[in-house]
């Protein structure tokens, strides 16, 4: 930690400290754009230019008017991402308490792990639009195939994290909670869930990032639902390609920042190991 | 006292992941008494955390038991708390919080202010209350040890068990907390057992010192009572007498493992060949002027020129790795001090008596006693002055040092002192050093003088911390120093390479003897592989004797006349010598000893062989400068007749029957 004077901050000391951090990616994004600008107009690619959001009048619409709801699907942008993120956040949070809780017994018990570690790899591998079929056969309906899709994307990263965390507590904390003669439940709230936690949380951050992923795919495959995915699936079939890369974009920026956020939660809770 | 803890008879065997067993340990019998402090010493892979953990019911025996207080060890608990090397402290808990929660956990009884109060006392024990309320990566190692030893003595354990506490810290910190927790466990009279692999930590800590062999199947080799009283002071144990004694015993029992180690990792095959039934020899020496023979027989090709090819000389540090090299048989022979093959014969070494044959002296004279510089500051010049000297000061202790018991050095200072109306027993002590040593000793005044063979009464005078009183010439003139030594039942299975052995060693000794050779002795003996100190100290004899005598008998004596016989008479003066001071019990069958001892017909063999004349030669009786005759009709006679000795017994010594070793 650099010591800041908190009395008054000098904008110029400021500067000097996080120049470094800051002008870098400036400078990368701005070239990637002005690349992707350069090839636009110069008819390299048929996909139009980064200004075209602006330019072209449905996304600077959608740009400008986020919150607008004209009933149905026709919403706007943060609308159809709120009902995205709500979809994530019931089939994360199912995969967190549930992945946690196996990852644990897994973990603790070798049995247990000899008999569903197979299972667990092999279900892993499964990409998450391949689960929107078995899903939508197994609820018949759109809303809670999705949440699985999520769920079960999401799941094995804190599964596995957990389980080896378990598995990584270091047999001096079980020899101190042996030579004290813990319980178990005492062994479980003041060893064992503070010894894995740095574990579960890299497991967390990992499946946030693939349970936004699954969405998208799960919407795009079950349209008639409100969410981002939905949207690019409905600018696909009408053709507003500057849509589809407003919607892209919009994507990439939600996921950024849920894995910032569970990066910063991470060192909030599980920091100081 | 009363014990508190029980091995009994332990062993612990390990699964290996590959199907396979490791016995790790075997045969473990300990008791552990109430407030007492033990340390288990030994090399890495030893056992001795295992057995640590064993005590701690952490791990289970897999034969025999460990008893609490009469009760079996089934698991671990509070009673037996252990302070682990790598402190375990829990990361995400302050200081304060590690402590409180083995409190909390093991005194739910108590209030939750009295509680704190515990807490709250042991952080302050350690000194770590500036820091109560930092988590444990913030601190140094040494206070993360200090936070382990609080949480361990918080809950008021029966027994503490520290495996290697201070192994991760600096010198500086380790010190500190040997400190500490050495009046921790004073003030509250703590029974603890410690693994350790610093001899120095033992010592300083320990009121025993367990030490474990060398896996596999380790066992106890050997328990040290520490006699230093406590309160100790790190920087004042030092200077007590018995702390290099014990210090030396442990290294020694930590060298004497690794060499057992290193000669097991090696192949053992018998090599026969140009006729010899063994010529792949490992002969033990320590560097001395009179292994001149044996680095000579290296280095000028006698060894090979008898067809044995493959020897090879092993370096100890002392007598007492010749002798735990024959027994164990890692050595096939040695020199050794002439008493030893009596001595070990008579079991004096505390074990079973074990026959060892001597076909060869290779040595004569060489060896003399030194007084320090100090006595002759205060007008000691002569042994009736330092009899008055003593009379003098009989109130502090007086030490002498001897390498051996059962060294010459050992028996002629005795028989001088005690011609002199000195008892070697009462009105001074002797102590049994290595030379290194003794020359410190005399440096820093601990000892009054001491008897060795060169180049150590030189050194004494030439650097200024003694003064020659007495030169065996004086005492006895042609005494026998070093021999050549090997088991009854090694003898017998090689008859023929120990003939050519002796012949080897016969002809170096005749090398060795010529003067126009010595400077170059000087110089192969200066060689790192066996002195390994300057040539210019390497002399033989007594540079500092009167110019007469050293002309009448000069010098080491290795060959000559009468020289290289093994003497039934001589190793007989020498029994009833070491009989006189209780080194061993006078043997009734002491003429079968001799018999067997004195391996004539090898040395008979090998003279006759080499076209030596062997006959001709009749020493004359034994008679020291007393002028009392030894007389070799009546030894039990002769002892009773000497004014100072002490209380000896005679008995039977069981030797059996002569066998050879099974091949």
């Amino acid at each position: 930690m650099t010591p800041v004077p908190s009395s008054k901050i000098n904008p110029a000391n400021w500067w000097k400290q996080n120049r470094k951090a800051i002008l870098p990616p400036i400078f990368g994004i701005g070239g990637f754009l002005l690349f992707w600008q350069l090839s636009s107009s110069l008819g390299l690619t048929k996909l139009e230019g980064p200004l075209s959001l602006w330019t072209d009048e449905r996304t600077r619409e959608l740009l400008l008017y986020p919150f607008f709801d004209n009933g149905g699907l026709d919403k706007g942008l943060f609308l159809h991402t709120m009902s995205s993120l709500s979809r994530v956040a019931i089939g994360y949070s199912l995969a967190a308490v549930i992945g946690i809780g196996i990852g644990i017994a897994v973990g603790l018990n070798k049995g247990l792990n000899r008999a569903f570690d197979p299972l667990f790899q092999f279900l892993r591998m499964v990409a998450p639009l391949a689960w929107v079929p078995i899903a939508l056969v197994m609820f018949q309906q759109n809303q809670p195939a999705a949440i699985f899709v999520i769920f079960i994307t999401s799941i094995w990263p804190i599964l596995i994290n957990t389980a080896e965390g378990v598995r990584q507590i270091p047999q001096d904390y079980r020899n101190v909670a042996l030579v004290l003669q813990m319980s178990n439940r005492r062994f479980f709230t003041k060893i064992l869930i503070p010894s894995t936690l740095p574990y579960i949380f890299t497991g967390l951050r990992i499946s946030i990032g693939l349970a936004w992923l699954a969405i998208i795919a799960a919407e795009i495959v079950m349209p008639g639902t409100p969410g981002i995915g939905y949207f690019i699936w409905d600018a696909n079939q009408n053709g507003y390609v500057s849509e589809i890369v407003l919607g892209v974009i919009w994507i990439g920026a939600i996921g950024l920042i849920l894995d910032r956020l569970m990066a910063w939660l991470q060192t909030r809770i599980a920091s100081g190991r | 006292m009363t014990t508190l803890v029980t091995v009994q008879d332990v062993a612990k065997d390990f699964r290996l992941d590959g199907g396979g067993h490791y016995l790790a340990l075997k045969g473990i019998d300990l008791d552990i008494r109430k407030g007492e402090f033990i340390s288990l010493i030994g090399h890495s892979g030893c056992g001795k955390s295992t057995l640590l953990n064993m005590i701690a019911g952490l791990d289970l025996p897999s034969g025999g038991t460990v008893l609490l207080e009469g009760e079996t060890i089934k698991r671990p608990g509070p009673d037996k708390m252990v302070v682990f090397q790598n402190y375990s402290l829990l990361p995400w808990l302050t200081v304060r919080e590690n402590i409180a929660l083995a409190v909390d956990e093991v005194m739910p009884d108590l209030s939750k202010a009295e509680r704190e109060a515990v807490v709250e006392d042991h952080i302050t024990m350690v000194g770590l209350a500036h820091a109560a309320h930092k988590p444990p990566l913030q601190l140094s190692g040494g206070m993360r040890q200090r936070v382990a030893i609080a949480r361990a003595l918080a809950i008021k354990p029966k027994l503490l068990l520290l495996d290697e506490p201070f192994g991760a810290l600096d010198a500086l910190t380790r010190g500190n907390l040997q400190e500490k927790l050495m009046q921790i466990c004073n003030e509250n009279e703590l029974t603890a057992v410690m693994v350790t692999h610093d001899v120095d930590e033992a010592v300083l800590l320990s009121d025993r010192i367990v030490m474990l062999t060398n896996g596999p199947g380790s066992k106890i080799g050997g328990i040290l009572e520490v006699d230093i009283p406590r309160p100790r002071q790190r920087l004042e144990v030092v200077h007590h007498p018995s702390y290099y004694s014990l210090r030396s015993e442990i290294i020694y029992f930590l060298n004497r493992q690794k060499r057992v180690k290193q000669w097991q990792a090696k192949p053992h095959k018998v090599l026969a060949r140009h006729g010899l039934e063994k010529v792949n020899l490992d002969l033990g020496f320590i560097p001395l002027v009179a292994s001149a023979p044996l680095a000579v027989a290296e280095a000028k090709g006698f060894f090979a020129k008898h067809g044995l090819d493959a020897v090879q000389l092993v370096r100890e540090t002392s007598w007492r790795g010749i002798t735990d090299g024959l027994l164990d048989r890692t050595l096939d022979a040695a020199l050794m001090p002439s008493g030893m093959p009596t001595w070990i014969t008579a079991g004096g070494h505390g074990g079973d008596p074990t026959p060892i044959v001597t076909a060869l002296t290779l040595s004569r004279n060489g060896n003399g006693i030194t007084l320090a510089r100090r006595l002759a500051e205060k007008g000691v010049s002569s042994v009736a002055d330092y009899r008055d000297y003593l009379l003098r000061t009989n109130r502090e202790p007086h030490t002498m040092g001897i390498v051996h018991p059962a060294s010459m050095h050992n028996l002629l200072l005795r028989y001088w002192l005690a011609s002199n109306a000195i008892n070697p027993d009462r009105d001074v002590h002797l102590q049994t050093l290595p030379p290194a040593q003794m020359l410190a000793d005399l440096k820093d005044g601990s000892i009054d003088g001491y008897c060795v063979g060169e180049p150590w009464n030189v050194r004494a005078d030439r650097e200024g911390h003694g003064f020659p009183i007495a030169g065996d010439l004086e005492i006895w003139s042609g005494h026998p120093g070093k021999v050549l030594g090997a088991r009854e039942d090694w003898a017998m299975a090689y008859p023929n390479t120990h003939i050519a052995l002796t012949k080897a060693l016969l002809e170096a000794c005749r090398y060795c003897a010529n003067p126009e050779h010595r400077d170059e002795l000087s110089e192969l003996l200066s060689d790192r592989r066996y002195l390994g100190m300057k040539a210019e100290l390497i002399r033989f004899g007594m540079e500092s004797a009167t110019e007469e005598i050293r002309e009448a008998s000069g010098h080491t004596l290795f060959f000559g006349a009468g020289v290289n016989r093994p003497s039934r008479s001589e190793h007989l003066w020498i029994i009833s010598q070491l009989a006189r001071w209780s080194e061993i019990p006078f043997p009734r069958n002491y003429v079968e000893i001799l018999e067997r001892v004195c391996a004539v017909g090898v040395y008979s063999t090998a003279a006759r062989e080499l076209g030596l004349d062997d006959v001709s030669y009749q020493r004359g009786g034994i008679e020291l400068f007393d002028g009392v005759p030894f007389n070799a009709e009546d030894p039990i006679g002769y002892l009773n007749q000497l004014s100072i000795h002490q209380d000896f017994s005679v008995a039977e010594i069981p030797i059996g029957v002569p066998r050879a070793l099974a091949s």
